[in-house]
């Protein structure tokens, strides 16, 4: 039997898997697929204080071995994640991570507040959504930017924090180095990379917001670098994501220095990605004499 | 504020009346109709035996891993008995044209039955059935329930030409009443766009003293806003078929989203099927 518990900044999992925010809502959607408490944690959509409404449609368009979207973070609001979703996954007895999203520092802290006294084992501040006119990716360029509001986070609670990154930027390891100095426990990278598309008959974009975040296997090379770099320039731990569609491309990103992934768009591909993706990784564990799955993170030969 | 409120038609969600699985379907056919349009039979008993008329499959189509997205289709014809589901569809793009090249006995993944089936009030006695395209396919389950509960049902069906009109032959088997069809280059029934038929149609059973209590439009977006309309003119409580660009297909990604008035609503699972006088086109 693989030991595949694993600890992300405080976080204690089951096992290293979970979801990349925005791609299994607050998991009741996928309930006839996957058992949620199987996961090593659900990441919520994110949630912002009252809500909003999103982008226009067209949000999504499919590219080569992957896809754009612009949802813009659309979502009812922390009181309803409280009311409805928080208590659903906690009688199906789901690890979970809140995934913050605001427009301000002033509202990231509030929604940390409002979700104090809910029995939420983690967050994760959302300064990487590319698809925001303010917040998310304005947030998370820039190193001052990134540190005040990491450490009015940081202030407002005791919980684990993880601080999920952007690649849109020159060096993400100054990004991860300022996240870390501010307070964060574990960083989780990547969102997507800023991208588009364009239909040539009509000379339109495919997106009604023209640019949105690729995401799926095209962008699992770029991921995997991604988070060997923040391995060899942050102590905390990192939870990958990028592509992930196996227990293979699980492995690899624990090679890389990542201590839990997140399965994200491959779940649109196949709803039990998930489960399919933690067994590949035991398998994997099996077939290679690996007896506890820390053992693989940063574990690459070279 | 707004966007709290506007949202908040989302959280109101009906839990899904069947479960929903992930069933490998095997093919059973898969053949040229008419231009462009084919038909799929797979074996899918699970599916079959739990689909609704109105909802759809979330297909995985294999051979394009490159193009990493499912497809939804609605459900044409069904024998739970047999476990047979029936996909009538038109090539629209790159998945669509590998569909095609589908063989018999490949297996298929696919996500069903997803979605809010169409709704007749139990009261409706007489139902107006309008299709235009391959719209035909999501209504075809929706006039067999309506038959089999004794309603009356008449039918418009619209399409480019004879050749496309390719499940009026199946409309006819099953209805009393021949459907009225139109075609745009008039090579069969009206010439031009289908819906002077519906207006013809729905001041016939005004004149008949027996109006229509219930009208279903799936089709092209203007023809269904357009019926919609005249729907609302004559007082007939109208449902339509919507689709937007959709990635999970389950009411996790919000891709999929239509304006209405309850707020923003996902259309796999909050729809396909609308009321008209909910929509915000």
């Amino acid at each position: 039997m693989v030991r595949m518990a694993v600890d992300l900044g405080g976080l204690q999992m089951k096992n290293p898997v979970t979801v990349a925010s925005g791609t299994f809502a607050a998991g009741r959607e996928y309930g006839d697929f996957v058992d949620v408490a199987s996961l090593g944690a659900v990441t919520t959509k994110g949630v912002s204080l009252h809500g909003w409404k999103g982008n226009a449609t067209p949000r999504i368009a499919e590219t080569a071995s992957g896809m754009l979207n612009s949802i813009g973070l659309q979502n009812a609001g922390v009181a309803h994640l409280k009311e409805i979703d928080i208590p659903w996954l906690v009688d199906e007895g789901a690890t979970i991570i809140v995934n913050v999203s605001g427009h301000s520092l002033g509202e990231y802290v509030s929604v940390v507040e409002a979700l104090e006294e809910a029995p939420v084992d983690a967050y994760e501040i959302n300064i990487s959504c590319p698809n925001v006119d303010a917040g998310g990716m304005t947030i998370g360029c820039h190193v001052e930017s990134v540190e005040s509001v990491v450490s009015a986070c940081r202030a407002a609670t005791k919980r684990p924090m993880i601080v999920k990154l952007t690649p849109n930027v020159t060096d993400i390891t100054e990004i991860a180095r300022a996240a870390e100095a501010a307070g964060a426990d574990a960083l989780s990278l990547i969102n997507t990379l800023l991208g588009m598309a364009i239909d040539a008959k009509t000379r339109k974009p495919l997106l009604a917001r023209i640019v949105g975040g690729l995401s799926g296997p095209a962008v699992k090379p770029i991921a995997l670098r991604m988070v060997w770099e923040c391995f060899h320039s942050v102590k905390i731990p990192l939870l990958g994501m990028g592509g992930i569609a196996s227990g293979e491309d699980a492995v690899e990103f624990l090679l890389a220095g990542a201590t839990a992934i997140a399965v994200g768009t491959a779940n649109f591909m196949n709803p039990t990605a998930t489960t399919e993706v933690i067994e590949g990784i035991a398998r994997y564990c099996e077939d290679n004499g690996v007896d506890d799955v820390n053992e693989l993170i940063g574990a690459l030969l070279c | 504020m707004e966007g709290a409120r506007e949202t908040s038609g989302f959280v109101k969600r009906g839990a899904p009346m069947t479960k929903l699985v992930n069933e490998l379907a095997s093919v059973q056919a898969n053949e040229p109709l008419g231009p462009g349009l084919y038909l799929m039979a797979l074996k899918a008993p699970q599916i079959a035996r739990g689909i609704e008329a109105g909802q759809f499959v979330h297909m995985r189509i294999p051979h394009m891993d490159d193009h990493i997205l499912r497809r939804p289709f609605s459900v044409y014809g069904r024998s739970a008995e047999e476990g047979i589901v029936e996909i009538l569809y038109q090539t629209v793009g790159y998945g669509t044209d590998q569909m095609t090249r589908i063989g018999a006995l490949e297996s298929v993944e696919m996500i069903g039955p997803v979605g809010r089936p169409w709704r007749p009030p139990a009261a409706a006695s007489r139902a107006l059935l309008v299709a235009g395209g391959v719209g035909s396919a999501p209504l075809f389950l929706l006039a067999e329930k309506l038959i089999a509960e004794k309603r009356e049902v008449d039918v418009v069906l619209g399409a480019q030409t004879a050749e496309a009109l390719v499940s009026r032959e199946r409309y006819e088997a099953l209805l009393q009443a021949p459907p009225r069809c139109s075609t745009d280059d008039g090579s069969f029934g009206f010439e031009g766009f289908c819906t002077p038929l519906v207006e013809q149609a729905l001041a016939e059973a005004e004149g008949e003293g027996r109006p229509y209590d219930y009208l279903a439009v799936c089709g092209p977006e203007p023809l269904m806003r357009l019926v919609a309309n005249m729907a609302a003119e004559h007082g007939v409580l109208c449902e339509v078929s919507l689709e937007r660009r959709m990635a999970c297909g389950v009411g996790a990604c919000l891709s999929c989203v239509v304006n209405t008035t309850g707020g923003l609503k996902r259309s796999c699972v909050d729809g396909p099927v609308f009321l008209a006088e909910e929509v915000i086109w």
